[in-house]
């Protein structure tokens, strides 16, 4: 047991020799956490982006922004004209609205103006804005519209004596319609349905726990190249020469990583709770059950990879890329209903896809230890092949 | 010269004689764009470049002028491709196809609506407001924003309707131009007049202007594929770096440099090498991508430009990890930590386009921001024109940090014999 723990105390003192190790142990697992937690949720503005150029600065203008604002179908970007023009030739958005000057009551008075709508083709989302201008520029514009149509019905029958009376007639007609058009109501009523949303998906729940399986996977996985390194420097030939089983040597070393990795989870665990808010102490047994099987079958994964790896480099280049594409696959970084059902029952050879499953079901579905009994059985399932393939196979010299 | 190249020329092929990083050269992006496309959908062609046939259920109750005029309109040419109009009869089944998510909306255009608006000629309206229903589907807000400003347009053409038609014929009784009596005959007339007048245009017209002459239909895999080669390629330079301290320890370094070869061709050739190393990746990637996702970079000048470009920013980056790193393990640790922090920060994993404007702005210390920013620029029909700005910025970022690295080389005497 003695010869057990100091073979884990060293290769712990080995991984933390220097401080490069804390980067991939915490640091860099936290800033994934909470970038991915912000950045690949539902967008909290899901409406088509429309550029704006106001040239006019006008109320008029304003308006019609702060209309164009209320749009359920688009999101104006009021920008500078030289800006907008270079992202919309750029094709960074999909449509333009440039207001020209003249835009406010005076100019309207006089006659219509026009606004310009730059589009690029065959776009739909240009279309969708086309739409939502044509909507906002008829309500805001409709005021003055009614007054200049009503003046010219009074013009038919019979001129006006003078400018004066015919811009009299023409302001008593434009209170009237903005009276008349703020009173008219709602004539359309939004019931929401209740359609289930297929995507069961909480950006800090799914980041929380997808990052605590790429971050604790890819060093588990990399024990493989403490083996390969222990091979090369020819330290392992060196303490079996001692009064030391093979059997000994081999659960010292997996044994120090796993519990460093559930120290690591636990850490991750603690920041998912604190910081990000996650529900992850509901059920502490099936917590407890999910992070034990995950770290066993990530160790076991990384014991049968130690049997064919060769230099310490190449274990290293092993796990960081089988983690990394377990990890996306397994439903790590995007939902995994994302993905296509043939990807997703491909992916469930990955020990990535029941982990993440497991930890969802704690704490995105609310369940316990019940709830997670498949997961474990099956990560404990890859843990049992897996090291038996990596024990029967290893190489000691 | 030939020293250098040759210098360079070892390098390039002792690393891709490496299996170990090849994988991560080239297999790794490779096998992360491909999941990436799966997430986006590209490669089970669900992706859309934007919105396109939303499904619409339209129950039409009332079967007046009205109703009928917003069913013509949801099925207008100009809407053929944005909206997938079914019309139903009933309600009840309207509503089920949105809650089992089979459409976005359900359209009720209820009996009475065209009453409400326009009463028929001696009939006097109830006063009530007949209201249509859009019943919508949570899990689609964007199209159902879209159905919803489709619905408000038409309402809002309608109410202009009936305020102008009202506004016109008081205005004319209030100046005593008409005679009460006379006025639901003249205001039928005006009517008429001011629909007309309505489809040739309002006070403030739109001009649809179509920009460029091609259409171009953005690939989600164009963000991917460059977020990912960029993001490996920060592997390879500090890979390559990770090999001049490597040969400092196993002293092929001082034999080099007892030979009639000076200090500065020995760190120019490892750094062409380095170079030249990022350079056939990218390039390796694009090409396989082109051929096996049938991916369209955009303009080859362009592409070649930003790559080359792309490649000098992070080669700074790998000589000044060097450069700060005591042993070639720390370049390798400190590397990856830089690929992944870069990886990040730069929009290699996520769209730059949902994080705050301070995080898009730290990003610009990454060569993967601005080469993204490149990339997709020419994804998106940009010429080479349009990438000159990020080109220039990571062409200044390599050789900003090359000199610092040089100094630092300097300073700590790594190349010296």
């Amino acid at each position: 047991m003695r010869k057990l723990f100091a073979i884990a105390l060293k290769d712990t003192l080995l991984r933390f020799s220097g401080w490069a190790e804390w980067l991939f142990f915490l640091i860099l697992p936290i800033i994934f956490t909470v970038v991915l937690a912000g950045g690949t949720g539902a967008p909290a503005d899901s409406r088509v982006r429309l550029v704006v150029a106001d040239q006019a600065q006008s109320p008029l203008s304003a308006d019609l922004i702060a209309a164009l604002g209320k749009s359920e179908a688009v999101r104006p970007d009021v920008m500078p004209l030289g800006k907008a023009e270079d992202a919309f030739s750029k094709r960074q958005v999909s449509a333009l609205l440039v207001i020209p000057p003249q835009l406010d009551l005076q100019h309207l008075e006089r006659g219509p103006i026009e606004l310009e709508l730059r589009q690029q083709p065959n776009n739909m989302n240009a279309l969708v804005a086309s739409r939502a201008v044509m909507a906002v520029i008829s309500r805001v514009g409709s005021s003055g519209e009614i007054a200049n149509r009503s003046v010219a019905e009074a013009e038919r029958i019979q001129p006006f004596a003078s400018d004066a009376a015919r811009q009299a007639y023409f302001e008593t007609a434009l209170r009237e319609a903005q009276s008349q058009l703020s009173a008219a109501p709602d004539r359309v009523a939004v019931a929401q349905g209740t359609t289930q949303d297929q995507i069961t998906y909480d950006p800090r729940a799914n980041s929380s726990a997808g990052q605590l399986i790429t971050w604790v996977f890819i060093p588990l996985i990399g024990i493989s190249g403490m083996f390969a390194f222990e091979r090369q420097k020819g330290t392992l030939r060196r303490l079996l020469t001692t009064p030391t089983q093979k059997a000994t040597y081999l659960f010292g070393t997996i044994l120090g990583q796993v519990f460093l990795a559930l120290v690591q989870m636990l850490l991750l665990v603690g920041f998912g709770v604190l910081v990000m808010r996650v529900n992850w102490g509901h059920s502490p047994a099936a917590l407890a059950a999910m992070l034990i099987a995950a770290t066993l079958a990530a160790a076991a994964l990384g014991t049968t990879l130690g049997t064919f790896v060769k230099t310490e480099a190449q274990a290293g280049g092993l796990s960081m890329m089988l983690g990394m594409v377990m990890a996306l696959l397994g439903g790590c970084w995007y939902p995994a209903e994302l993905f296509p059902q043939i990807v997703r029952d491909v992916a469930k050879i990955f020990p990535t896809s029941w982990a993440m499953q497991g930890m969802l079901n704690i704490v995105l579905r609310g369940q316990g230890l019940a709830g997670v009994l498949v997961e474990v059985a099956m990560l404990l399932g890859f843990a049992g092949v897996f090291f038996a393939a990596g024990i029967w196979r290893f190489r000691y010299e | 010269m030939k020293k250098v190249f040759l210098i360079g020329w070892k390098d390039v092929t002792l690393i891709f004689r490496d299996v170990t990083a090849l994988l991560l050269m080239l297999a790794a992006p490779f096998a992360l764009t491909i999941g990436l496309g799966f997430v986006t959908g590209r490669f089970s062609g669900s992706s859309s470049a934007g919105l396109s046939g939303i499904p619409v259920v339209l129950v039409n109750q009332d079967g007046g002028q009205l109703g009928n005029a917003l069913v013509d309109a949801f099925q207008s040419r100009d809407l053929a491709t944005l909206i997938a109009l079914s019309v139903a009869a009933d309600p009840a089944l309207a509503r089920q196809q949105v809650d089992e998510d089979k459409a976005a909306a359900a359209i009720v255009i209820p009996a009475g609506f065209t009453q409400s608006i326009i009463p028929t000629q001696g009939a006097v309206p109830a006063g009530d407001v007949v209201q249509i229903t859009l019943y919508s589907n949570p899990t689609r807000p964007t199209s159902v924003g879209v159905v919803k400003t489709i619905v408000d347009q038409f309402l809002s053409e309608v109410e202009v309707g009936r305020v102008g038609g009202q506004v016109a014929v008081m205005q004319l009784i209030s100046q005593g131009l008409i005679r009460v009596q006379d006025a639901p005959r003249i205001g039928a007339e005006i009517g008429a007049r001011q629909a007309g007048a309505a489809q040739e245009g309002g006070s403030i017209a739109l001009k649809s202007v179509a920009g460029g002459a091609e259409a171009v239909q953005f690939d989600p895999l164009a963000y991917m594929a460059p977020g990912m080669a960029l993001m490996f390629l920060m592997f390879t330079v500090s890979y390559g770096g990770r090999t001049l301290l490597s040969e400092r320890v196993q002293g092929t370094l001082p034999r080099l440099l007892v030979s009639p070869t000076s200090t500065a061709q020995v760190l120019g050739g490892k750094i062409f090498g380095i170079y030249l190393t990022g350079l056939a990746q990218m390039l390796i990637l694009i090409l396989a991508s082109t051929l096996f996702f049938r991916l369209r970079w955009g303009d080859p000048a362009g592409v070649l430009v930003l790559v080359l470009a792309a490649v000098a920013g992070a080669v700074g980056w790998g000589m000044l990890v060097t450069a700060l790193a005591k042993t070639a393990g720390q370049v390798s640790a400190i590397g990856t930590a830089l690929m992944l922090t870069f990886g990040i920060l730069g929009g290699s994993f996520i769209s730059m386009d949902a994080m705050p404007a301070w995080y898009r702005a730290a990003s610009k210390i990454t060569p993967n921001a601005w080469g993204l920013d490149g990339f997709t620029t020419l994804a998106l029909g940009g010429r080479l024109a349009d990438v000159l700005l990020p080109a220039a910025a990571l062409v200044i970022m390599g050789a900003v940090l090359f000199a610092g690295a040089v100094l630092l080389f300097n300073r700590r005497g790594i190349t010296e014999r």
